[in-house]
Order: structure tokens, then C-alpha cells, then sequence
């Protein structure tokens, strides 16, 4: 009975803050849009009993999923979001790599600094910090002076409200959690494996790719997820870096939800993305312990 | 390790022999960190198809010796010859030397097979001629059923046995084994042990083992070289290492000991007295050295040389009175500690060929104490 008790709290959890909140979003999906506090139709009015059930079952269609598939802006906005959060995780590897390489090969004395150094902007407010980009990244910002003082470029580069932009607001953002995975994985590796590898022939360049990279394999999975999952629905890096010509799918939501009050509709493009997201995971996941249970 | 009384003209003895060239050359090796002295003007030759031990306490220097071997430190000063050749340039992915790791160091990621085929794959070997040769290795070390699992499916010996086919599977001229039995259990230690001579011999490769365990390096080993504070303190065979140590420090590190003091009291081309204790005969044994009269010294003889007998017995030399203070009951034999009269405590071993309730000696009872003229090593200090 205390184990059932232990067990349910995670689940209820779940249910409370997960399960419930996405059954709620899939309902507004299903209805129609209206002028009425809550903007949509139909609502449960339990006082009628049954055939309150009954009606408000019979209000709920899919006509908000095939709107969105009339729409080429929504699967275009889609596609735009994979696409800028997939290069964006790459790029979130190519500079964390090195650092989480760097941090684990760091002397004892000097990690906990270098962890304090990654984790250190999170003290600050995440506005603050993409709003700053800005003042970095502008015709007139910090960026252009510094390289036009130079006299590397002569007229200023133009970043800010471009894609550019927005990729380095996410890799920005998001590094600590491409960095985090992949230094606990590397700091776990057992230094005598590189010795082995070039004992047995390997120059050092081959040892790290056979041996070192292979074994980070899970930090950069953990730590690509991480950085993926978050871009895909990201608002306020396009909205404050982008350009009008950043089409991403959180940027979409935004507007259906606050600029068109249309509830029903954003729900349903809120309800795509959650799939879109979740299915790959599911699959991969699933491929991840079909392998651990062959090792076996 | 073959055997003198039977096969004379096999033994394996090549540092006895002038025109052998050994394998390993070490010629003045110092290496330092810092203010730190690992190894001090360190000089040893090393022959092919030895088995050739390192051993002393940790920290003495035989790990870096090791390491230096395969390739990851480098001399401060002196040189490392392999066949002849300077190695101080050579990295270690391009030395004819494996390495066996304390840890094993096998990869997790990959099966048994794919962690013996690793070292055959970076030689870019033709596909057939690697499988052949894992095979091979696998059917050495019995551990074909395995071939698919991973490391952390196997068990701790197998683990062991995977890392030492992996350093052979190149056939390197030299393997260097770092404890390589430190992590198994006593049983499967001694078990493992053997098996290592067997390969060792099957394959004729040279081997360099680092040990803390003076039994294992007994066992195993062609020659041991005893180590302290980075110097070589005596390199001889196992017999001669225990029988005829040069010095205190070896007859200590190396199994059971009574030492006992005195002064010298003659000397003669390999034989020596000492005067040990008043109103007591001295004590003769051999001694390598050579010794001043007076001079302190020490006179080393093991436990299991000597005799007890409940009367004093005639005709022996090296008779020495006392009393039976402790027992210590071993199953195959017991210790019996006897105190001296000037208060020394002396310690006999007495194989028990016998079942116990016949024992004739017990505590409190008055014994004397015997041993040949060859038992015993007189040594300095």
C-alpha cells in the first residue's frame, strides 16, 4: 500500500500537469470559435445532464486539422521550425562539443569554476539576455562598430532580423543544456580506454573518434533533444531576433492565439506540434531498448 | 622454467649468457616530475621470451617503468633500447609493444570480438585475415561462446582474459602486464597464473609484469627484479631471490624472515659467522657479500629452516635455546614462536605431516632451535 502511495505521486503529477492540461488543449482543438468568454463553442453544462453531454459531444469535429491543411502557412511555418531547430542543434553540438571536451580534460581544481561559468547566465532574466542580442547584432551595434573599426568590412553586416540572428539567439541560449549532457558523459570516461586505443594503433585523433565520441553518444542524444524540443516551439528569439521573414510555428501560435482570438485553431496547431515532437521521441526511444534487450 | 635436474642443456637462462642481446635495454633511465625521483639511474637488460618481473611496494617506480615501455612517459635522462633501437621518438601506437591495463581498459561500446579485432583493424589487415586471427585469440584465451557479449556481460576473470588476448592479438614483441591479476579473487588468481605462464610460453612472446604480490611474481615470473625508491635493489631468479637475497631489504619483501642481528665474528669466501648474542654459539651461514670482521651485520634465514627439537640435539650446528610463546595453527603446517633467553623472538615453520593431537611441543615448553650452515644468508646491517 506505501509503495502504490510512492508510486502514484510521480504519476498524478503527470496526470495533474501534463495529461490534463493536454486534454483541455485537444477539446478547445475540437471545438468552434466564437464571440463569448471563453471564445469557443461548444461547453460541457453539466446542469442539463445527459443531453448536455450528448449535445456538447456532438459540437467537437476535426474542422480546425483540415483548415490547417488548407492553409499553406501552417505546414510551411512547420517546416521552417524543423528546419531552423534542426541546423540550430547542430550548431548547438559544434560549439558545445568542444567546450564539454574542454571542461572534462580541465584540471580537478578548475571544473567546478567552468560549471559555474555555464550556468552563470542563468541568473540572469532570458529577455534580458536574447533583448541584449540586439543591441550586439543591430547595423549600429557593438558587433559592426567593433569589425568596421577594424576596417575588416566596410559596410555593416546586416544580422539582426535575419535567420542568422536567430540561430545564434538559440545556440546562445541553449548551449548550457547541449553542454551539461555531454560533460557528464565525457567526465565519466575512464582515461586508460585513450591510452588502450593508442597502445593498440590508434593516433590520437582516431582514439578520440573511436572511443571518446562513441561513448559521449548519450550526452549528445540527451543534449540534442534538449536543445530541439525547446527551438521547435520557440517565440521569443524569432519574435525579438527574427526577421518578418522568420516564419517559425511558435510565432504562428502567438498570433492565433492573441492577435485572432481564435482559440480553436491555435489549440489545434498547439496539438500538431506536440506530435510532431513526441512521436519521433516515442520512436526512438522505443529503438533504444530494442537494442539494450539484444545485448542481453 | 624448465626444470635443471631433468633438463640441463634447456635452461632458459640467457642473462647468464654473454653473447645473448637482450631485448630491452634500459641505460641510465632517470625520470623525474618535478622534485620527485620515479626512477633513479636505472640500468637492466631484458631478454627475449622472458617473463620478467617488476615488483615491489607502490610507488617504488615500476609502474612508470612500465609506462615508459609502452611508449606514454619519457626518459628525464638515459636511454631505452627495444631490439637494439632508441625508442625515446617512437609514440606508443608504433611500438611492437601491448599493454595489458590494471583496469583492462576494455571498450565498453564494443563486443569481445570487435575489442580484439580493434588493434588488427588499424593495421588495415584484409577483413578474412582479422576474423581468422580473433578466432584465433578467442579459442586461446576459451572464450569462443563470448565472442557477441559485451564487456559488462561478462564476468570479472573473462574481462581479464578479453584484455590479454586483446594486447596479444597483434603478436608484439613485447606485452606488459600492469597487476594484471590485482582485481580476481585469490582462487581464480592462482588459477589465472598458470595459464598465463601456459599462454606465455605457447606464444613465446616477452613478458613484463608489474606486481605488488611477491607470491604472484614468484610463481610467474623467469626473473623478478625486487624495486625500491625507483632503483633495481637485486634482479635474480625467484629460488635465488628467496634463498640468497643480497640484502635485508629483499629477504624482508619476499615471503617470511628472522632477522637476527650480531656482529661478524668470521669470514671466509662465502661463508660467515656471527656473534649474536652473550654466552651464545655463533651462527654460520653463506653470504654473498663481502663482509668485514666486526662489522654489523644481519643474519637472515627463513622459518621453515629451521628444526625444533625438545632436547638439545648433538651434531648440529646453529643451535639456539628458548621457549615455545605462541602457536599459530595452519592447517598445512604451524608457526611456533620461540623467545630466546636475550628476549628475541624467533619464528620456525613445521610442515604438519602429522594429525595434530600427536603434537609434541606445546606453549611454555623449553626447545631448541636448529639450522644447516647453508640456511641462512648473512647479510649487511
Amino acid at each position: 500500500m506505501k509503495r502504490l502511495a510512492l508510486i502514484s505521486v510521480p504519476y498524478l503529477w503527470l496526470l495533474a500537469l501534463f495529461l490534463v492540461p493536454f486534454l483541455i488543449v485537444l477539446k478547445i482543438s475540437l471545438s468552434d470559435t466564437a464571440l463569448s468568454i471563453p471564445p469557443y463553442t461548444p461547453t460541457l453544462d453539466l446542469s442539463e445532464g445527459w443531453a448536455g453531454v450528448k449535445e456538447w459531444w456532438a459540437g467537437l469535429d476535426m474542422e480546425n486539422f483540415w483548415w490547417l491543411t488548407s492553409d499553406d502557412l501552417y505546414w510551411k511555418a512547420y517546416l521552417s521550425s524543423l528546419k531552423i531547430a534542426i541546423i540550430s542543434t547542430i550548431l548547438t553540438l559544434l560549439v558545445g562539443y568542444p567546450i564539454a571536451y574542454g571542461m572534462s580534460r580541465a584540471p580537478d581544481e578548475w571544473r567546478p569554476t567552468l560549471m559555474m561559468l555555464i550556468i552563470l547566465p542563468f541568473w540572469t532574466s532570458f529577455l534580458i539576455r536574447v533583448y541584449s542580442w540586439k543591441a550586439i547584432l543591430s547595423n549600429e551595434g557593438l558587433l559592426n562598430q567593433l569589425l568596421m573599426n577594424l576596417g575588416i568590412i566596410q559596410e555593416p553586416l546586416i544580422i539582426l532580423n535575419t535567420n542568422v540572428a536567430v540561430y545564434i539567439g538559440i545556440v546562445y541560449t541553449y548551449l548550457p543544456f547541449m553542454v551539461l549532457p555531454i560533460y557528464s558523459a565525457l567526465e565519466r570516461l575512464d582515461e586508460s580506454l585513450l591510452e588502450a586505443a593508442e597502445d593498440l594503433g590508434c593516433s590520437r585523433f582516431t582514439a578520440f573518434w573511436l572511443v571518446t565520441f562513441p561513448l559521449s553518444k548519450q550526452g549528445i542524444i540527451a543534449g540534442s533533444f534538449l536543445v530541439f524540443i525547446p527551438a521547435m516551439g520557440e517565440f521569443v528569439i524569432p519574435a525579438l531576433l527574427g526577421g518578418s521573414k522568420t516564419l517559425m510555428i511558435g510565432k504562428v501560435l502567438w498570433e492565433e492565439f492573441f492577435s485572432n482570438r481564435d482559440w480553436p485553431v491555435a489549440s489545434a496547431v498547439a496539438v500538431i506540434l506536440l506530435l510532431l515532437l513526441i512521436i519521433p521521441i516515442v520512436l526512438f526511444q522505443r529503438n533504444e531498448e530494442k537494442q539494450r534487450e539484444a545485448e542481453k | 622454467m624448465s626444470d635443471a635436474a631433468t633438463a640441463p642443456v634447456s635452461v632458459f637462462a640467457p642473462w647468464e649468457d654473454p653473447q645473448a642481446k637482450p631485448l630491452i635495454q634500459f641505460q641510465n633511465v632517470t625520470k623525474r616530475w618535478g622534485d620527485f625521483t620515479a626512477i633513479d639511474d636505472l640500468s637492466i637488460d631484458i631478454y627475449t621470451k622472458e617473463f620478467f618481473a617488476l615488483l615491489g611496494p607502490s610507488g617504488c617506480g615500476k609502474t612508470t617503468m612500465m609506462r615508459m615501455l609502452a611508449g606514454f612517459e619519457t626518459p628525464t635522462e638515459g636511454k631505452i633500447l627495444i631490439d637494439g633501437q632508441d625508442v625515446a621518438a617512437i609514440p606508443p601506437n608504433k611500438r611492437a609493444v601491448n599493454m595489458m591495463f590494471q583496469s583492462y581498459a576494455l571498450f565498453p561500446h564494443l563486443s569481445v570480438a570487435e575489442n580484439i579485432a580493434f588493434g588488427l583493424k588499424r593495421d588495415k589487415l584484409p577483413k578474412d585475415q582479422i576474423a581468422a586471427r580473433v578466432e584465433e585469440m578467442l579459442t586461446l584465451v576459451q572464450l569462443n561462446k563470448f565472442a557477441n557479449r559485451k564487456p559488462h556481460q561478462i564476468s570479472g576473470g573473462q574481462r581479464q582474459r578479453v584484455a590479454l588476448a586483446r594486447s596479444l592479438a597483434k603478436a608484439p614483441k613485447l606485452l606488459l602486464l600492469d597487476e594484471p591479476l590485482g582485481a580476481l579473487d585469490k582462487k581464480l588468481r592462482q588459477d589465472t597464473q598458470f595459464e598465463l605462464m601456459d599462454i606465455q610460453e605457447k606464444t613465446g612472446t616477452t613478458f613484463v609484469i608489474v606486481t605488488h604480490d611477491q607470491e604472484e611474481a614468484m610463481t610467474v615470473a623467469s626473473r623478478i627484479a625486487v624495486m625500491d625508491h625507483g632503483q633495481i635493489i637485486q634482479v635474480d631468479t625467484p629460488s635465488k631471490i628467496y634463498e640468497e637475497p643480497k640484502s635485508v631489504y629483499v629477504a624482508d619483501f619476499i615471503g617470511d624472515v628472522n632477522l637476527i642481528k650480531g656482529k661478524v665474528s668470521h669470514y671466509d669466501d662465502g661463508h660467515a659467522a656471527i656473534s649474536w648474542a652473550e654466552g651464545q654459539p655463533e651462527l654460520k651461514g653463506i653470504s654473498p657479500l663481502s663482509l668485514t670482521l666486526g662489522s654489523e651485520a644481519t643474519l637472515a634465514v627463513r622459518p621453515e629452516k629451521l628444526s625444533i627439537y625438545t632436547s638439545r640435539p648433538k651434531d648440529q650446528t646453529n643451535v639456539i635455546k628458548g621457549k615455545v610463546l605462541d602457536i599459530a595453527y595452519l592447517g598445512n603446517m604451524s608457526t611456533y614462536v620461540i623467545e630466546t633467553p636475550t628476549g628475541e623472538h624467533i619464528k620456525a615453520q613445521i610442515a604438519n605431516t602429522r594429525r595434530i593431537q600427536r603434537r609434541q611441543i606445546t606453549w611454555e615448553d623449553k626447545v631448541w632451535l636448529s639450522f644447516t650452515e647453508t640456511a641462512g644468508v648473512v647479510l649487511d646491517r
